[in-house]
C-alpha cells in the first residue's frame, strides 16, 4: 500500500450531481460494473481501510465556470404492466384503469455542471490495481452518456497524503468525529462516511470538506 | 447520534411507535396518516399527512406549523423564512434538521441533520438544498437559501 495522487485530465463538463465523489466508491462501482455483486465490490476496493473508512479522499477541483443543464426524460406508458398479466375475479376486468397519460409525462432533470482542467485524489492503496481499474475508464460522474465527464487521460503519481487529512489538517473526505485526528474547526455535516454511500444508515456525524457545487 | 436516531427522538416518537428500525420508524412518521387538531363535522379529529408547512426538529423539542392533534409538539404559526431565519440567527451550536412539506412525503434519503452553519441543509421532498449561511449567497443559491440571506444582509444593514 503506498499513498498516491490520482488525477483525471478532464475533456468535457463534469457533473457530480452533489455528493462528495470518493475515490473509493468510484472503484467499487468499477468492480461492481464487472462483477455484478455489491458485496464483492465494497470488500475488494484495492485501498487501504481503518475500521470500515477508506483512506480515499473526495473528489478535489477547482471550477473554471459553473452551469446549469437539463434534459427531459419521456415516461411512456406502454412500458406498464399489461393488465392481461393480473389475475382477475369474475366481473372485475372493469376496474382495471388504464393509468392516464398525464402520469407519463415529460420529467424535466435540471444538473449543475461543472468546467475543469483535472478532478484529482489523493488515496492510499495499492497503486497498480487502481491503475488497472481506471486505465479504460473514460467517463466519470453523471449523464455520462450524455458526454458529460470524458476523461482524456489518467496520471497516478507518488504522493505523502493518505487520502483521510490534508497537509493543513482539514478532512479530505467525510471521516466520523470519533475517528478524526485532525483541524476541529473543520465543517461538520451528517454525511455517509461508508459504502454503501447511498444507503442513509451510513450515515453519521462527519469531518467533511465543503461540498463542491 | 444518527439522523434517525435524532429525528425520532424529538419528533418522530410523538407520531409512530418505536421499533428496532428507526429508518423505518422516521419513514412512517413523514408519510403516514395522522390525526390533526381539526375536527370534522361529526366532531371527530380528520387524518392527514404533513403535506404542507415545515418543522424544525431541535434536541429537545420539535417547531411544527401544520397542527397535529399530538401532543408534546410545538405549534408555531409563522412562515418557513421567518422561521427558519430566526432559529439559525439565534443558533447555539446543537443539530438541527429543517423539513418543509409538501404533497409528497419527504424521503428519509433526503433527511439531513444541520450541524454547522457553513453547510445548512433544507430537506423536501424534491431534495436537500444546502448553503453557507456564513457568507454572502452564491449566484446559484436555492429559493430558501436566497431568501434567508437577503433577510440576513437587511437585517445586518438595519
Amino acid at each position: 500500500m503506498q499513498c498516491v495522487e490520482i488525477k483525471a485530465i478532464l475533456k468535457t463538463p463534469i457533473i457530480l450531481g452533489g455528493g462528495y465523489l470518493t475515490l473509493d466508491a468510484l472503484l467499487a462501482s468499477l468492480i461492481f460494473e464487472k462483477c455484478g455483486d455489491v458485496e464483492v465490490a465494497h470488500t475488494t476496493v484495492p485501498i487501504k481501510q481503518t475500521n470500515g473508512l477508506f483512506h480515499a479522499s473526495a473528489a478535489l477541483l477547482e471550477p473554471i465556470s459553473r452551469s446549469s443543464v437539463s434534459f427531459v426524460a419521456s415516461l411512456r406508458a406502454e412500458h406498464d404492466l399489461n393488465p392481461d398479466l393480473l389475475k382477475k375475479r369474475a366481473g372485475a376486468l372493469k376496474k382495471i384503469k388504464r393509468l392516464r397519460r398525464s402520469d407519463f409525462g415529460n420529467v424535466l432533470n435540471t444538473y449543475g455542471s461543472l468546467q475543469a482542467a483535472h478532478i484529482s485524489w489523493f488515496a492510499e492503496g495499492d497503486k497498480d490495481e487502481i491503475s488497472q481499474l481506471l486505465q479504460d475508464v473514460k467517463f466519470i460522474g453523471k449523464r455520462r452518456a450524455s458526454g458529460f465527464g470524458e476523461i482524456e487521460t489518467w496520471v497516478i503519481e507518488d504522493s505523502d497524503i493518505d487520502g483521510v487529512v490534508g497537509p493543513f489538517d482539514e478532512p479530505l473526505r467525510p471521516v466520523p468525529v470519533e475517528m478524526f485526528i485532525g483541524d476541529q474547526s473543520s465543517l461538520k455535516v451528517d454525511a455517509a462516511w461508508k459504502p454503501a454511500y447511498w444507503n442513509p444508515e451510513n450515515r453519521a456525524i462527519c469531518y467533511a470538506p465543503e461540498l463542491i457545487s | 447520534m444518527s439522523t434517525f436516531e435524532f429525528f425520532h427522538n424529538s419528533f418522530g416518537k410523538h407520531l409512530t411507535n418505536k421499533t428496532n428500525k428507526l429508518h423505518m420508524d422516521t419513514w412512517r412518521a413523514l408519510s403516514s396518516n395522522h390525526l390533526q387538531q381539526k375536527k370534522n363535522a361529526k366532531g371527530e379529529h380528520s387524518s392527514c399527512r404533513l403535506v404542507s408547512g415545515w418543522a424544525i426538529v431541535r434536541p429537545d423539542n420539535t417547531l411544527l406549523q401544520q397542527k397535529l392533534a399530538a401532543t408534546g409538539l410545538i405549534y408555531d404559526d409563522r412562515n418557513r423564512f421567518d422561521a427558519f431565519f430566526q432559529e439559525l440567527q439565534s443558533w447555539d451550536g446543537s443539530p438541527r434538521i429543517f423539513l418543509t412539506f409538501d404533497k409528497a412525503p419527504i424521503p428519509i434519503a433526503n433527511l439531513f441533520m444541520t450541524l454547522d452553519l457553513r453547510a445548512v441543509r433544507i430537506c423536501s421532498p424534491s431534495g436537500v438544498e444546502t448553503f453557507d449561511y456564513t457568507t454572502a449567497a452564491p449566484s446559484n443559491a436555492g429559493t430558501i437559501g436566497a431568501s434567508l440571506h437577503r433577510m440576513k444582509e437587511k437585517q445586518d444593514a438595519a
